[in-house]
């Protein structure tokens, strides 16, 4: 690498008594880019992503960011060292307006009272600058659709400090058109440039379109790791499955 | 560039009134209030009775007694209604007012200064809440549950004490400290009882020596105004009222990004037994009496008043405003049966319990417009 990772994931390990849920995962993510985590149901992800957002101690291995390595012990730590997760149920209050939940947790007051006139401003800015138009951001988010939602989940990670975005499946209960809409708004978040971006999914098609960088996980294992010139694209999909698994199940079919 | 967002539309006046949680209350009280004059005046003239319109609306007798009922319903409904958005229920209310009375009373016969009888049943009523919210958010019980069973031993334990303590459930502050200086013959006891009391408590001479000829009305009243006053700041416009909405709404997602749900919850509690035992102090020091009865089953009226104002009993939703408006329909109607003799007065519960009904199916509808636009 002639570029030094923003975050690099060196040999992590993760137990659960006798459970092997991660095994000598090793994976970085670039300033700029996306590192794509494509996996099945079961193949680690969400134990990952629990690890680096500070929810679990890796049981063995390193991580590190910007060259420094690093040791989480709550959610909180991990936040503050810039890790910002956007996780699949965004987190967010379906029957509260667009600005209460882009603030929640940490509201702007003055003199004791909610800046609702600043805090609508910024909630306006920071969607637009990821592609959304706000018109009323008093309203509801129970109004906006899935995708839009998700920009919100994004946007607020963003603004507040996020410098390495995990994205929990952001794709997958979506339809159709909001998924490409949420991968638009990647897309805009990329190309800022000063954001690492942690896309996980089991969509190949939408790890093909973004990602720069691809990490197969597979039973808790990293099945391949590369970069978009390393790796055989055509050949995800066969990954995905737990390649030699498929072949073997084509030959029991065949019988 | 920005994609302009087809999804989001402004809405119009109407419509926004029909987002709005208190339609469905503000819809009732106009139903109630013309109901009310009618059936007072012209229709108790035409079935051959008293207009009763001038004792009902107008004269201060008839005025002081819905007012003052709705402060009463008013501060417990908000209490109610604040506990119910953030995802909670208090059914201890009503038993807390008589603890509370109690509490004080029971240190008032046994000597203690009143203004430190005062303090030490507001800080036993916080310890109360703190410990009713403990155990709902430790435990993870429904909060149905945990104050069902302080519903029944709050005011069972009160009426306990005080049957151990003076053979009777029934304390009588007057007339007990009268009969205790008999006993103690000819020494002289100081009746703890200085002005200021009366002046906070009970508004029996104006306020603070300050003679106010439209002070005839209870303590509560005024007190009521300022919770309403607080309660409206803390919900719409304080980050704990954020907090509170979304403690309600998704607990988990709340916690998630850092709302301190757990306190938020606990901290209700205490403020609802807060008021339930300040509005039993304020009963006893007015009245000169503690009733074992008092605040029976107000926590159910104070949760028809927090549901009626729009409150949803999933959390999540609702406003402090509604709660008030439910209140004060919950006392015309109580209260107007008075004046109306052709309603009998075993009425007043089948029509508080059509309009919860008619209430609960609007605010539903309300609600379901605000989600779906």
């Amino acid at each position: 690498m002639n570029q030094s990772a923003t975050i690099e994931i060196r040999g992590v390990s993760k137990f659960f008594g006798n459970i092997i849920a991660l095994k000598d995962v090793s994976f970085e993510v670039m300033k700029g880019e996306v590192t794509a985590l494509l996996g099945d149901n079961g193949a680690g992800k969400s134990t990952l992503i629990k690890t680096l957002a500070g929810v679990h101690k890796p049981s063995e291995g390193e991580i590190f960011i910007d060259g420094k390595q690093v040791n989480f012990s709550s959610p909180r730590d991990a936040a503050s060292a810039g890790i910002g997760v956007v996780y699949q149920d965004l987190a967010l209050q379906p029957l509260m307006s667009v600005t209460r939940n882009f603030f929640l947790g940490r509201e702007m007051t003055n003199l004791g009272f909610l800046d609702f006139k600043s805090m609508d401003a910024i909630t306006r800015a920071e969607m637009a600058k990821i592609g959304i138009d706000v018109a009323d951001p008093s309203q509801p988010i129970g109004t906006m659709s899935g995708g839009q939602r998700q920009t919100l989940a994004i946007a607020r990670a963003i603004y507040f400090g996020a410098k390495i975005l995990i994205l929990d499946e952001p794709t997958s209960a979506l339809g159709q058109k909001q998924q490409l809409e949420v991968l638009r708004t990647i897309k805009k978040v990329k190309d800022r440039g000063d954001l690492a971006i942690v896309f996980i999914t089991h969509n190949d098609l939408h790890a093909k379109l973004i990602g720069d960088r691809f990490a197969f996980l597979n039973r808790g294992r990293i099945l391949e790791y590369g970069s978009r010139q390393d790796i055989d694209l055509d050949n995800i999909r066969a990954l995905m499955a737990g390649g030699a698994e498929l072949a073997e199940l084509e030959e029991e079919f065949k019988e | 560039m920005a994609q302009v967002d087809e999804r989001i539309r402004k809405v119009g006046f109407v419509e926004g009134l029909l987002r709005r949680p208190e339609l469905g209350s503000i819809f009732g009280l106009i139903i109630v209030v013309v109901a009310y004059m009618l059936l007072t005046g012209p229709i108790n003239v035409a079935a051959g009775h008293k207009n009763t319109f001038f004792d009902m609306w107008q004269s201060p007798v008839g005025v002081q007694a819905w007012v003052e009922l709705t402060a009463y319903i008013g501060i417990i409904g908000i209490a109610a209604a604040l506990l119910m958005i953030s995802g909670e229920f208090d059914l201890s209310i009503g038993a807390n007012v008589a603890l509370g009375g109690h509490t004080l009373a029971m240190m008032v016969l046994a000597g203690v200064p009143l203004p430190l009888a005062i303090l030490v049943t507001i800080g036993l009523m916080l310890a109360v809440g703190a410990a009713t919210g403990l155990l709902v958010v430790t435990t993870g019980l429904p909060s149905f549950i945990v104050t069902l069973g302080f519903w029944f031993a709050n005011r069972g334990f009160a009426n306990y004490l005080a049957f151990r303590v003076h053979d009777t459930s029934r304390l009588d502050i007057k007339k007990q400290l009268e009969e205790s200086k008999v006993l103690q013959d000819g020494a002289v006891v100081e009746l703890p009882d200085p002005t200021w009391i009366d002046d906070v408590f009970a508004f029996k001479d104006g306020f603070f020596g300050i003679e106010v000829s439209w002070l005839f009305l209870n303590a509560e009243v005024y007190y009521f105004v300022i919770v309403a006053l607080v309660a409206i700041y803390v919900l719409n416009f304080s980050k704990v009222g954020n907090w509170i909405f979304a403690s309600g709404g998704d607990p988990v997602a709340a916690r998630a990004v850092g709302v301190p749900v757990s306190r938020v919850k606990v901290g209700l509690f205490m403020m609802s037994a807060v008021l339930s035992g300040f509005l039993g102090i304020i009963f006893v020091l007015s009245s000169g009496v503690s009733d074992p009865l008092a605040g029976d089953f107000r926590e159910l009226h104070a949760i028809a008043a927090a549901v009626i104002g729009g409150s949803a009993l999933t959390g999540g939703y609702g406003t402090v405003i509604g709660a008030i408006l439910g209140a004060l329909i919950f006392s015309i109607v109580q209260i107007g049966i008075r004046f109306v003799p052709l309603i009998d007065n075993n009425m007043f519960r089948v029509i508080v319990g059509m309009m919860l009904l008619g209430a609960a199916l609007l605010n539903q509808f309300i609600r379901d417009r605000v989600v779906k636009g």
